[in-house]
């Protein structure tokens, strides 16, 4: 069996450590990824996910433990930043905001450039990316980011992660704040990015719909732990639970839930959570 | 004088005997233009909508439709380029009405971190009564209410970073509450909360509604508008739909080239019709579906 792409293992990170309030807000967490896998990570706000996730691309280094990203320990001591970021790509929350050169192209740029990369070879990047993030090259490269739509400011700034290349990418909230058309938008391009690069993605996300729809497998964490990881019909089966710790089920899980406390139980309930499986359950049980 | 024909304009303000009608909020012919590099960017062009005291709107539109420009025209943030906009009789563009009329109107925004400035919860909360010049058992006494209004007085010594998101925009909406205004502004106050957090601020937006301030919400959530009075579709800086949930939420097609989409009870019920299954029009909520459904199941 190959060597997963990510192992984390037995990551602490503890945040003010030796005082009187120190924190873990990281706890003596281990998983692994699959090369190609796309995995889910979810739990409440100040539940550990982001600062887990900057240990990824070494912009954390834990307390203890450590974590290897395609092969590279990016927690070691003499760990080169430029290895781990070529490793790993990270979209941060509301990345349009990161924006800040002149023209798309350059923006985009910025990246493969920091990596070293000669300038002809950026040129081929800037068009793969721009490409995979569906803004025309020719009609978007000189152009200001900051002229550019809020979905589409989206996309440039995800198209500069993209540049670098990454085998695995990181992203944070990515729909955040986005109307629906541009958020069915984003989830498309990840699924596509996904398929043409054979990446590895590690997706943060509080909508749960997003996470049943996209995911292999999910992590749920709840103070700095992981309390739950398994395929989304595997976490989302325990609804209490997950409500329990603010976070809920897919909504068409709940619509179930929903039906079944008035006695209308559908077949096989606890497995539908997507809009298109609770249709096709209650089709069949109405025709 | 520029408009006398509906009540709040005429030279007596706000208290004018004369005012019949039950506005809070006019605005007329709002344009709003963006100085750019390449000139004046339009982001509101011809605006109009006037708002009942106590009523509840909803407003949505995709990314970049005016939305947030619009929310900033009300609580003089902005100011029009063209047309008017008054809060309580007053316009905006009058600078010595301006904290009455941001007083009157107060305004949650997306992010509870920029919004908080104390290092301790009611510390916060007492920031715009103390600015107010209130005396000090007065301000006691609001920031009192306002943390029970929005369940959070137990909270009331600890540090806003030590709070969860959907705590931190309750915090937030209870410095507004603290000004005792007429209407509150909600700026997609969910955006960046967890389910729980989303849930705890619709509830007490709600029932801030509910106890008679006036609400506005912006959202890309078109679950948080079925409960709306009214429901105003932006686009392109205009209002491209006006109506009531029930009636906006029939025109799919409308919606879908706009950029939205339907609630998910609405979305639902449209694709059991398509199957087939007999489903009457005008459901919003999950529990009247479900109902429905149930009944058509026994049958």
């Amino acid at each position: 069996m190959p060597e997963s792409k990510i192992i984390v293992k037995n990551l602490t990170h503890t945040y003010n450590k030796g005082l009187a309030y120190e924190t873990h807000a990281v706890d003596d967490v281990s998983f692994e990824v699959a090369e190609g896998e796309f995995c889910s990570i979810v739990g409440h706000t100040g539940s550990g996910k982001s600062t887990l996730v900057q240990h990824l691309n070494g912009l954390l280094k834990p307390t203890s433990g450590s974590v290897t990203v395609g092969g590279v320990d990016v927690t070691a001591k003499g760990a080169s930043v430029i290895d781990v970021r070529r490793k790993t790509g990270m979209v941060f929350q509301y990345p349009e905001y990161q924006l800040f050169e002149e023209t798309v192209y350059l923006d985009v740029a910025f990246g493969p450039k920091n990596l070293g990369i000669a300038e002809d070879e950026i040129e081929v990047r800037v068009r793969e990316a721009l490409g995979l993030v569906h803004l025309d090259y020719d009609e978007f490269a000189q152009r200001s980011p900051f002229e550019l739509s809020g979905g589409q400011k989206r996309m440039a700034a995800i198209a500069g992660v993209l540049a670098m290349r990454p085998e695995v990418l990181i992203l944070d909230e990515p729909t955040a704040g986005l109307d629906p058309k541009s958020h069915e938008d984003v989830l498309a391009l990840i699924v596509d990015i996904r398929r043409q690069t054979g990446c590895t993605v590690l997706l943060v996300s509080h909508n749960m719909d997003d996470v049943a729809a996209l995911s292999d497998r999910v992590f749920v964490m709840a103070a700095g732990r992981i309390v739950r990881a398994g395929t989304p019909e595997e976490v989302f089966a325990d609804e209490e639970f997950m409500k329990g710790i603010g976070l809920g089920v897919p909504r068409a899980r709940a619509f179930a839930s929903l039906l079944a406390r008035k006695g209308l139980v559908l077949p096989a309930a606890e497995r539908i959570l997507t809009r298109g499986r609770l249709l096709d359950a209650l089709g069949a049980l109405t025709s | 004088m520029r408009n006398n024909k509906s009540g709040p304009h005429c030279l007596c303000g706000p208290f004018c005997i004369m005012m019949t009608d039950n506005i809070i909020i006019n605005i007329e012919d709002l344009g709003f233009d963006y100085a750019s590099d390449d000139g004046e960017i339009a982001a509101l062009t011809g605006v109009s909508l006037s708002l009942a005291r106590g009523s509840f709107t909803a407003v949505i539109g995709r990314n970049g439709s005016g939305k947030s420009t619009l929310a900033k025209n009300i609580n003089a943030l902005l100011v029009p380029t063209r047309g008017q906009v008054t809060v309580g009789g007053f316009d905006t563009q009058d600078e010595d009405r301006i904290w009455e009329i941001r007083r009157m109107a107060g305004m949650v925004f997306q992010n509870p971190d920029n919004q908080l400035v104390s290092a301790v919860v009611e510390d916060d909360v007492a920031f715009g009564p103390e600015n107010l010049g209130l005396p000090r058992e007065e301000i006691r006494a609001r920031v009192r209410s306002s943390l029970e209004s929005v369940d959070m007085y137990d909270q009331r010594k600890m540090a806003p970073h030590l709070l969860s998101g959907g705590q931190k925009q309750r915090i937030a909406i209870a410095g507004v509450v603290a000004m005792r205004p007429d209407v509150i502004i909600f700026d997609e106050p969910t955006a960046m909360l967890d389910p729980e957090g989303r849930g705890e601020v619709l509830d007490i937006a709600k029932r801030l509604h509910a106890e008679g301030i006036t609400v506005l919400l912006i959202t890309h959530f078109m679950e948080e508008t079925v409960d709306a009075d009214r429901l105003v579709i932006m686009d392109r800086g205009r209002v491209a739909m006006d109506g009531a949930p029930g009636e906006i939420f029939t025109r799919t097609e409308e919606l879908r080239a706009l950029g939205l989409r339907l609630p998910f009870a609405v979305d639902l019920a449209e694709g059991l019709r398509a199957r087939g299954v007999p489903i009457p029009e005008g459901l919003l909520h999950e529990e009247e579906l479900a109902e429905v459904l149930t009944c058509l199941n026994q049958k």
